[in-house]
């Protein structure tokens, strides 16, 4: 099932569907007018703490958060 | 209990037994009036277990109320939530029987503990899912999500674990976190389908744990040969450059992370749905504690009394006779 047609942009540079929705998400929320800014830029804050196990055996959790660890 | 203890301990060294045997006979003894002279246990014992009960059932039902808001700010957001793959599933139907050689199951719990048997019941559908999809050429690997499934999914099944993901909770839910949590699982993990473990919130009093599917697109190529719902997709007509293989595959990046946001919004309601039952019970079981330690009290106090009358007028009336 190779495609003949080009992928689009931002597939060809390693992005997945889900990280080009987020960024267009974000352009129009940047795009409110004050108030309403704020509070949807509140929406959009992510802190988790993720780690990977390989063979039984965890590694080092890394954060990823929006938030400036302290 | 060790308070107990030591009461009858400083009642057993006048008395010459010497042995441990009467250290751990007396706390029994000093419960009824025993013949040797040891008194009934002293109600400050009782006053003391009677002050901290009630503290527990004002802290339990304090956890109850904050539990209450939660939910209902909480549930809001969850049944809103729910639109969003309900197109999806109309469109790709939810196809839970679907053969898959990479299985990975997603199982999704909470952080914080004291919420009645939600966590145990999504370990154990967890754990009897893989042990189904067991078999020569099939893998089973899991991602978990909040510390509780890690503690006991740890103990047992540590090679198959891919991804341990905690800290969720910090800020309030929002699509935003959920998907970027959904990209690390879809760059992290290779799979042919997704099986996504979370309690579904049905009312406040339910909670019933439940699989979402999601298939990686190739999948659903060769499902879609075999006919069914997915056969159909190629009704459709698709517009601008895209081919159908790279709509299936944006399409099934999206389903899965809408999928993983409703579920983690439910598995929220559940949460706080049972924190708020099991601190109920906590509160009505420690009401019940309350007043049967009320009335040991009041009998031993009662007791205490009847006693002390006795040796007054009884030694009164050996110095009269």
């Amino acid at each position: 099932m190779a495609s003949n047609a080009a992928v689009p942009f931002w597939r060809a540079a390693g992005m997945t569907y889900i990280s080009y929705s987020n960024i267009c998400a974000n352009l129009v929320r940047n795009c409110l007018k004050e108030p309403y800014k704020t509070e949807a830029l509140t929406r959009e804050k992510v802190h988790f703490s993720i780690s990977k196990w390989t063979d039984g055996k965890p590694q080092k959790p890394t954060i990823r958060s929006d938030t400036p660890e302290e | 209990m060790a308070a107990l203890r030591r009461e009858g301990r400083r009642f057993a060294t006048p008395l010459i037994s010497p042995r441990p045997i009467a250290a751990i006979r007396s706390p029994f003894l000093s419960e009824e009036d025993a013949p040797l002279g040891v008194r009934s246990i002293s109600t400050q014992i009782v006053r003391n277990r009677m002050k901290s009960v009630k503290n527990i059932q004002k802290i339990t039902k304090a956890m109850k109320m904050v539990a209450a808001s939660k939910l209902r700010a909480i549930q809001v957001k969850a049944e809103n939530s729910r639109g969003l793959w309900q197109p999806f599933t109309a469109l790709l139907g939810d196809t839970p029987t679907v053969d898959a050689k990479k299985n990975v199951i997603v199982t999704i719990s909470s952080d914080k503990g004291l919420c009645g048997g939600i966590n145990s019941t999504a370990v154990k559908i967890s754990k009897s899912l893989h042990k189904l999809n067991s078999g020569p050429d099939k893998e089973n690997k899991y991602v978990i999500l909040g510390e509780k499934a890690k503690a006991i999914l740890v103990r047992d099944s540590k090679k198959d674990i891919e991804l341990i993901i905690t800290e969720l909770q910090k800020n309030p839910l929002n699509y935003t976190q959920v998907s970027v949590l959904a990209d690390d699982i879809l760059k992290n993990v290779e799979f042919d389908a997704l099986r996504i473990i979370y309690s579904k919130f049905h009312s406040v009093v339910s909670f019933l744990p439940t699989m979402a599917t999601v298939l990686s697109p190739e999948l659903v190529e060769r499902e879609a040969e075999s006919g069914g719902k997915l056969g159909e997709l190629d009704s459709y007509e698709i517009e601008g450059g895209e081919t159908k293989g790279e709509i299936l595959q944006n399409l099934a990046e999206f389903q899965f992370s809408c999928v993983m946001f409703n579920a983690v919004l439910e598995n929220a309601c559940s949460e706080q749905g049972a924190r708020m039952s099991a601190m109920d019970s906590s509160s009505r079981n420690a009401g019940e504690m309350l007043d049967r330690l009320t009335l040991t009290y009041n009998r031993t106090r009662q007791a205490s009394i009847t006693t002390e009358l006795i040796e007054i007028i009884s030694g009164a009336s050996a110095l009269e006779g």
